[in-house]
């Protein structure tokens, strides 16, 4: 096979990073491939279940008739150990993100690419990045090789051509964590009703505590249309050593556990997923976002931020991706595609946006969030004070009585417990 | 002239997603993404086999709606020259009578291959007709269970088969066009190939029939032309399980087993030996 389909660029992966930089570019004319390794774009993903859609206003002018389930205006935080239950209730004056099933939402964005003029070869398999004494000439796939002017690499989180190619280390479990979620079927009004939500509302429920196991990671609720996204995520790093279960059993027991099943009951399971997700996002990124003839983007790029209450991933794949896009568009405009013009295009206006921002500003946090007593023994202390404050007897104590005696029962040490707060609340 | 071979397919909803409404009986669509029909990737497999060994060009065929694109795209991309999809609003609602009867036309307008392959049976309804059928309304010799093909002389107008049989192989020599069913997970379907799909996407290697270009009786296709009626679907009712676990050596497992067997009335005692007792 010659190199008879040479393409101005090739994005491998149609996630939303992958299918956002086809779009823009094949919108602008060039010449365009995206392969995908699963059947129809955005198929092999999975994600918790909400999108920010402020920065995606920037790169899709039509955001608004995307395949959008429902607007996020009620956000819960609730840790959870036997019956006792602490939770935090809000509801948002305004909505800024949404819940949807990230394969319509990416096969929305990969239909514009397609309508745009982008090719689209999905169920093929990249085996590897076409090197030529380190430079990336374009991609192999089977006895196939393909040339192009560059090489988009959106392959998501398990990064293995990057890795092959040796252009980032092989990513320590400490980096990652274990996702896995199912889909439960109830009908709208239901969904409404159980959750206290107006026509339309949504909900983000991020749960801690006994749900995970005490491990270090949390569980999740989204409600989408007539359906409700449920799972947990367990980081890595700590699951090694206290994980005492399969982690689907850890799922089954969030949908059984005796203060939740409530909501899910009467529901179908439609669907179970599992994936790896970004756990230390600036300790997994690539030195570069850039180099000779191949930028990287998304979750292979390292751009997930969870702050613990929050998780953003799929508006900063896109973004990414439409910044990889115009700064392609100026390097093979200027025909330079060398590291240093896609790094002068793209990495410096990656590293100088609010993405790469916001992960360095965050990156305290999940030093903090490293801390398996975080999860364990801080959840249990919250809990313990505010036992000690409701239930009474004869005695009412001070709040600061109830907080010392919630802190000595988990043998946290005051100094240790004041130092980590501060540390966490200036992280944020 | 060079070796013509054409392949059958169908475009059918993945059963394994496929779960049936309980109040009316019909399958649950809704949502399910198709797929082309296991047992035809096995045809295509066997064909493109040939393919390798003799050259020539295979087409594969589809009566399906357009969305079914999307499938002659997948076997292009396995190598498939190129492919033919059959398709107009009368054509809907057929059964397999009225399918074959449409797909026997459109491949005599295409003009007869020499092998027409299909595979052995759909995931979605299993009936086994098309194949048989379609041999019929050509008249044309029928093999099926083929999971290999020995040999092809398009000179002499012969080709012989292997057939895999229960308990044995059987070698058939067959007269050409002849029609061949491929043996049901007898191929290990290949990969798709980047190449393969740029090709499809370069070329566009699609042709469009109608029943302009067929010009069949309205009355001998679609829904008007399929003399099958599904009068019901039912289903086993689920037997509920008592889930009971006795703990102990095999001998009192035993015992208590049969004990058990016969308080439910499954095991009966008659003339000193327990026996199965027939509904």
């Amino acid at each position: 096979m010659g190199q008879s389909a040479e393409f101005d660029a090739i994005v491998v992966g149609a996630g939303p990073a992958g299918a956002t930089a086809a779009y823009h570019l094949a919108k602008r004319g060039f010449n365009v491939l995206l392969v995908e390794r699963g059947r129809g774009a955005g198929s092999k993903q999975v994600f918790g279940g909400r999108i920010y859609a402020e920065p995606l206003r920037e790169v899709f002018d039509d955001l608004d008739k995307a395949p959008i389930h429902r607007w996020v205006r009620r956000e819960r935080f609730t840790i959870l150990d036997g019956d006792r239950e602490l939770t935090l209730d809000f509801r948002a004056g305004a909505s800024t993100s949404f819940t949807a099933y990230l394969t319509q939402f990416t096969q929305w964005i990969a239909q514009k690419a397609v309508d745009a003029g982008a090719v689209l070869a999905d169920e093929v398999r990249v085996d590897g990045l076409w090197l030529d004494g380190g430079r990336v000439r374009g991609i192999v796939a089977g006895p196939d090789r393909v040339a192009a002017r560059v090489v988009i690499v959106a392959e998501g989180v398990n990064r293995l051509l990057l890795e092959r190619a040796g252009f980032v280390h092989r990513a320590s479990p400490r980096e990652l964590a274990l996702g896995v979620k199912e889909v439960i079927k109830l009908d709208k009004k239901t969904i409404e009703e159980r959750f206290g939500l107006e026509e339309g509302e949504g909900l983000a429920w991020v749960l801690l505590g006994e749900v995970t196991d005490f491990i270090p990671g949390g569980a999740f609720v989204y409600t989408n249309r007539d359906t409700l996204s449920v799972g947990l995520v367990v980081h890595l790093g700590g699951a090694y050593q206290l994980l005492r279960d399969q982690v689907h059993v850890l799922a089954e027991r969030l949908r059984t556990h005796p203060r939740l099943s409530r909501f899910f009951e009467g529901g179908d399971i439609m669907e179970y997923s599992a994936h790896m997700t970004i756990e230390d996002s600036v300790g997994y990124m690539p030195e570069h976002f850039a180099y000779d003839g191949m930028v990287i983007v998304g979750d292979a790029a390292g751009l997930l931020l969870n702050t613990g209450l929050t998780i953003r991933g799929v508006d900063y794949a896109a973004y990414s991706g439409y910044l990889a896009a115009k700064g392609v568009e100026r390097a093979l405009s200027e025909g330079d595609a060398s590291a240093e013009a896609l790094r002068r295009h793209y990495e410096v206006p990656l590293r100088e946006s609010f993405i790469y921002r916001d992960l360095m500003r965050h990156r305290g946090a999940s030093y903090a969030m490293k801390n398996p007593r975080m999860f364990r023994e801080y959840p249990r202390v919250a809990l313990d004070t505010l036992e000690e404050i409701y239930t009474l007897g004869r005695e009412t104590p001070l709040p600061h009585e109830a907080l010392a005696r919630a802190l000595s029962r988990n043998r946290v040490g005051f100094a240790e417990f004041a130092l980590r707060m501060l540390k966490v609340v200036m992280s944020l | 002239m060079s070796l013509e071979m054409m392949v059958g397919i169908k475009w059918v909803p993945n059963t394994q997603n496929v779960r049936f409404d309980p109040k009316t009986g019909t399958l649950i669509r809704e949502g399910v993404p198709s797929i082309v029909n296991p047992a035809d990737l096995d045809a295509v497999e066997l064909a493109l086999k040939v393919k390798d060994t003799y050259g020539g060009r295979v087409r594969v065929i589809t009566m399906a709606p357009p969305s079914a694109v999307k499938g002659i795209e997948h076997v292009i991309g396995m190598g498939v020259d190129a492919g033919v999809l059959v398709t107009d609003r009368v054509f809907a609602g057929a059964d397999t009578l009225a399918t074959s009867y449409v797909l026997s036309q459109a491949i005599k307008k295409l003009g007869l291959p020499d092998l027409l392959f299909f595979g052995q049976e759909t995931i979605d309804s299993s009936t086994a007709h098309i194949p048989a059928q379609v041999a019929s309304w050509l008249d044309l010799p029928y093999v099926y269970y083929v999971d290999r093909v020995e040999e092809v002389n398009r000179e002499e107008g012969y080709a012989v088969v292997r057939r895999k049989l229960e308990d044995r192989y059987e070698w058939v020599r067959v007269e050409l066009p002849a029609v061949i069913a491929a043996a049901l997970k007898s191929q290990v379907p290949r990969p798709v190939r980047l190449s393969e799909k740029l090709r499809f996407h370069r070329d566009k290697p699609l042709q469009t029939l109608t029943n302009k270009d067929l010009g069949l009786d309205p009355r001998c296709v679609g829904l008007r032309g399929s003399p099958t009626i599904v009068a019901k679907v039912t289903w086993m009712p689920e037997v509920p399980r008592k889930r009971q676990v006795f703990k102990g050596d095999a001998r009192e497992a035993a015992r208590w087993l049969v004990k058990k067997l016969a308080e439910e009335g499954i095991l009966v005692r008659e003339d000193g030996r327990w026996r199965v007792r027939v509904a």
